[in-house]
């Protein structure tokens, strides 16, 4: 408290001999909005775009105002170590955040193994969290999430606009049960959290449909050489082998091998393997890969066209899978800061009880553990060396 | 039990372990002469492919180049990884441990594990941050052999790798060279004393190492298609591993602990589960060193003086 007083009275000294207009604004302090994503390496493809989405609705706020002439700002961090996410590096990163007491609210991480280092420290200090992308759901789920929500369980703290793995890997399922007729699946994972998640909930619902999973298989961190396991994989004659995991941890290289042990069966992933980088890895091996996405398709959307537009004006190429999600993130903080002012408890508050919240991808209320009622899943596929959205599934439990 | 299933992953087991083999002479080498961990030898590896990538690049080899000028590129790329990577390893002998021989072992252990570091982050800021594709450039038909297919590719990794391991035994063995490193890798005082040259013989360890490791580098760059900056991290630990399986300082045994390797981690993938690779990797490792602690051939270590 003796901090926030402190920056208080500072802010007043700072801001007591402006004037009016342009001026006074400027020097006033700014409302810093905090972002966590992998932003170098093999997974700038996931943050850069994502970042993108945040940096949007910033500008837009600000052309617009800003809140009473007070203007918001990015803190941005990168958990990318070594080109990979990195849990402890995030959880640093967010700390930094919290330390920042200009910082209102955050949007991030982007992987799940990062917000469950993550969580419990936003949660303890009580920081608006709100992802685009995690999909794991214990992140939220009791009774798994009352660990990592563990300081305060009851004032949830951490949304997310993205639907989760309980949802995303099942229908992920259905699409191969369905609409790609396979019966007899082969499914490796990563080993992580948001693999491993992912991969056991396709599991069940595949064998919940009347298919039948051949084998399940981890992955060693770091493999190169999916020879063996393919082999393996080929000797129990699947119609579809599933990947848990993102492109860097193997969803990349496997798929890149199956021709070289004969193995010429369809190839399904989560939304890990759904962004550029996989089909820099993959070549021409990578077509007819089909991959969910847990968020709607802007494009496909009337509410989001302008989104579209105003991105595609100003990075000069279209969204990533999650840059829709992204600024929807931000724009849930910019909204409660113009509700309630730029404290963090007034806007974790207004955000924890948000109902049918009109955003650019469709309205939704966050649950009582944060997790968004939307949940729709869009299915890609690679087509000529381009992910192209196919279909969408809207999954009712 | 089906036996063609099991030759098919023998075969695999083969393409996989000759790699590790390859690495590990390097590891064995160095620590038979001068008893150093040089964690620097899995970027070495790495090094390579990327040495190979730029020369093929340089080259403007693509799959639809004509077989002579594609024969032709391939010998070029490898020579150059070869020599390049030999000349790194002679470097880094020169200007990071030889600074520091004699001295504790702790201090070149370090310096080991900071000139991985350095090459790392060389090779991130040269091809950036994500894995970068390589040209398969050889053809990769399969080729059918009783029950077993092996792919082209899995025949070339197998094929050149074993051709190394010949020449380097024959080098180590039969040449007065080599008769120069087992000399100095026995006891480099008695070596010195009669007139063999400490620093060019260790010097030459490295080369030959650092060679083979570029070779390595640039066969599985074409193998798996893939380059990727941190790849010589799992690499040089696995080869380490089968370096010390093997029995350290040994170059035959180093050759063994990789193909061993190899084996182990495919069968671990048929039979019992790939996320157990490594588990049953290093269980056999701490078996082994229970029952022999000097690995499955013994160690060739100098003499303490």
């Amino acid at each position: 408290m003796v901090l926030l007083s402190a920056v208080a009275v500072l802010g007043l000294v700072v801001m007591s001999p402006g004037g009016t207009g342009p001026a006074r604004a400027a020097m006033m302090a700014t409302i810093k909005i905090g972002v966590d994503f992998p932003m170098s390496g093999g997974e700038a493809p996931n943050g850069v775009p994502s970042n993108n989405g945040v940096l949007l609705a910033i500008d837009e706020a600000n052309k617009a105002g800003g809140y009473k002439g007070q203007m918001f700002e990015e803190v941005l961090r990168d958990d990318a170590v070594n080109g990979v996410h990195d849990p402890a590096q995030g959880a640093k990163n967010v700390q930094e955040l919290i330390a920042d007491a200009a910082v209102v609210g955050m949007v991030g991480n982007f992987n799940s193994n990062v917000g469950k280092a993550s969580i419990p420290l936003t949660n303890a200090a009580g920081l608006t969290q709100i992802s685009p992308s995690q999909t794991n759901p214990t992140l939220t789920k009791p009774p798994d999430a009352l660990d990592i929500r563990k300081t305060n369980p009851t004032a949830i703290n951490y949304f997310r606009v993205c639907t989760t793995d309980d949802i995303q890997g099942p229908v992920a399922a259905d699409y191969a049960f369905k609409a790609v007729k396979a019966r007899k699946v082969a499914i490796l994972d990563d080993q992580e959290t948001y693999g491993k998640g992912i991969a056991d909930e396709y599991e069940k619902e595949f064998k919940k449909l009347g298919g039948t999973v051949l084998s399940h298989d981890g992955i060693p961190k770091g493999t190169q050489d999916f020879h063996a396991i393919l082999t393996k994989i080929k000797s129990e004659n699947p119609d579809l082998l599933f990947f848990g995991g993102v492109t860097t941890t193997g969803g990349g290289l496997v798929r890149k091998q199956m021709p070289d042990v004969g193995l010429n069966i369809a190839y399904e992933g989560g939304d890990g393997i759904v962004e550029d980088e996989f089909l820099t890895v993959t070549g021409d091996t990578g077509n007819g890969t089909y991959g969910t996405v847990a968020s709607i398709n802007a494009d496909k959307l009337a509410s989001a066209q302008a989104f579209s537009a105003a991105y595609k004006a100003k990075y000069n190429q279209d969204p990533g899978a999650y840059s829709a999600n992204s600024y929807v993130a931000a724009k849930i903080i910019i909204d409660a800061v113009k509700a309630v002012g730029p404290d963090r408890a007034k806007v974790r508050a207004w955000v924890a009880a948000l109902k049918n919240y009109k955003s650019i991808i469709g309205p939704f209320s966050f649950d009582q553990n944060g997790d968004t009622t939307n949940r729709v899943i869009s299915i890609y596929q690679v087509k000529n060396g381009k992910w192209v959205w196919i279909d969408q599934l809207n999954f009712i439990i | 039990m089906n036996w063609a299933l099991f030759a098919q992953q023998v075969v695999n087991g083969l393409s996989l372990g000759a790699i590790y083999a390859v690495v590990a002479l390097g590891y064995t080498m160095v620590y038979g002469i001068i008893e150093l961990i040089n964690f620097a030898h899995g970027d070495v590896y790495t090094a390579g492919s990327f040495v190979a990538l730029a020369a093929l690049t340089l080259l403007g080899a693509t799959r639809h180049t004509a077989a002579a000028a594609l024969v032709f590129a391939l010998v070029v790329a490898l020579l150059a990884s070869m020599l390049i990577m030999g000349g790194t390893g002679v470097l880094i002998e020169r200007f990071a441990y030889r600074p520091l021989r004699g001295r504790q072992r702790l201090a070149p252990l370090l310096t080991a594990i900071g000139v991985s570091f350095s090459l790392e982050n060389i090779l991130q800021l040269w091809k950036g941050p994500s894995p970068v594709p390589f040209p398969q450039l050889i053809p990769n038909p399969f080729h059918n052999i009783g029950p077993v297919s092996v792919s082209q590719m899995q025949l070339v990794v197998i094929f050149s790798s074993v051709v190394m391991m010949v020449f380097l035994h024959f080098f180590v063995q039969r040449t007065k060279l080599g008769k120069a490193m087992r000399c100095t890798a026995q006891d480099w005082m008695a070596a010195e004393i009669m007139g063999i040259d400490i620093n060019k013989t260790i010097a030459l360890t490295f080369f030959i190492g650092s060679v083979l490791a570029g070779a390595a580098g640039m066969i599985s760059g074409l193998f798996y298609g893939n380059v990727w900056f941190i790849n010589g991290f799992r690499a040089g630990l696995i080869a380490f591993t089968s370096a010390v399986l093997g029995g350290i300082g040994n170059t035959t045994g180093a050759a063994l602990g990789g193909f061993v390797i190899g084996f182990i981690e495919v069968m671990t993938a048929q039979y019992v589960g790939f996320q157990w690779a490594e588990v049953a990797i290093f269980s056999v490792l701490i078996l082994v060193l229970i029952f022999r602690p000097t690995g499955l051939l013994g160690q060739q270590l100098p003499e303490r003086t």
